[in-house]
């Protein structure tokens, strides 16, 4: 399986992530039971508080993005967030091995 | 062809557009400031807010039916914000509008990106629309499921 994709577009005041309708057809297909969200916005003061809390913010986009069921999620490879404009990869990373 | 008639035919889709939305229910608005959307379109009763940008083209004849050239900014295409924009593509042919095809932002950089449909070139993406009957063909793929109403993806 190649790795779930997610789009990370800087705005002027925050972040967009979201994932493109083949990869939301492609969980829906695989979860039947998930509800893949469009996009999630968070703005960078919103970012850098949660984050002194919570740690890595991108722990939580995507359940919330994808699959918000733990087994669910550790079927999935590899999961990457790529700076929609550029192409990098800004993060990465795998389900199975993190603590959701 | 004149890059001024293009900025009339180009106003007139525009218009043509705003008109098709007044007609069934939704309120439109032109933004004070050019930043890539053509319409805000707003439903009153509820305040939901969509954003268009509008397409338009000549036609070329074809051995049946005709196609459109469309150019889409990379730049713009790759700005998705929490409100996707909608693109509405319309072809000017034998002096009357084609059928509007709209297609949501990601759905559209879906294919490009995957599908191969369209052509990059200084950072603009070329769509080629072909239009025989009922069917519309973009770079070989139908188009069916968005070539629709107005009322469908909103």
């Amino acid at each position: 399986m190649n790795a779930i994709r997610i789009n990370v577009n800087k705005q002027m005041d925050g972040y967009s992530f979201s994932i493109t309708p083949s990869i939301r057809d492609f969980i829906k297909k695989l979860f039947p039971n998930a509800h893949p969200a469009n996009n999630i916005f968070v703005g960078y003061d919103t970012k850098s508080d949660f984050e002194i809390y919570a740690g890595k913010l991108e722990n939580y986009i995507y359940p919330a993005l994808l699959v918000d069921n733990e087994n669910d999620l550790k079927k999935l490879h590899e999961i990457q967030f790529i700076d929609i404009q550029t192409g990098n990869i800004l993060h990465k990373v795998t389900p199975r091995d993190e603590k959701v | 062809m004149t890059k001024k008639f293009n900025q009339y035919l180009g106003k007139a889709g525009q218009l043509t557009v705003m008109s098709e939305f007044l007609t069934r229910g939704w309120n439109v608005a032109i933004p004070e400031v050019d930043i890539g959307d053509d319409i805000f379109v707003v439903q009153d009763d509820n305040g939901t807010l969509r954003r268009v940008q509008v397409k338009t083209s000549t036609s070329k004849n074809r051995k049946s039916g005709y196609s459109g050239q469309f150019n889409v900014s990379v730049r713009n295409l790759r700005n998705i914000t929490n409100i996707f924009v909608h693109y509405i593509f319309i072809v000017r042919h034998n002096n009357e509008w084609s059928k509007r095809v709209i297609i949501r932002q990601d759905d559209l950089l879906d294919h490009f990106e995957n599908n191969k449909v369209g052509s990059e070139a200084d950072g603009n993406i070329t769509f080629y629309f072909s239009y025989t009957g009922n069917k519309v063909e973009c770079s070989g793929q139908v188009v069916p499921r968005y070539t629709s109403v107005y009322d469908h993806p909103f």
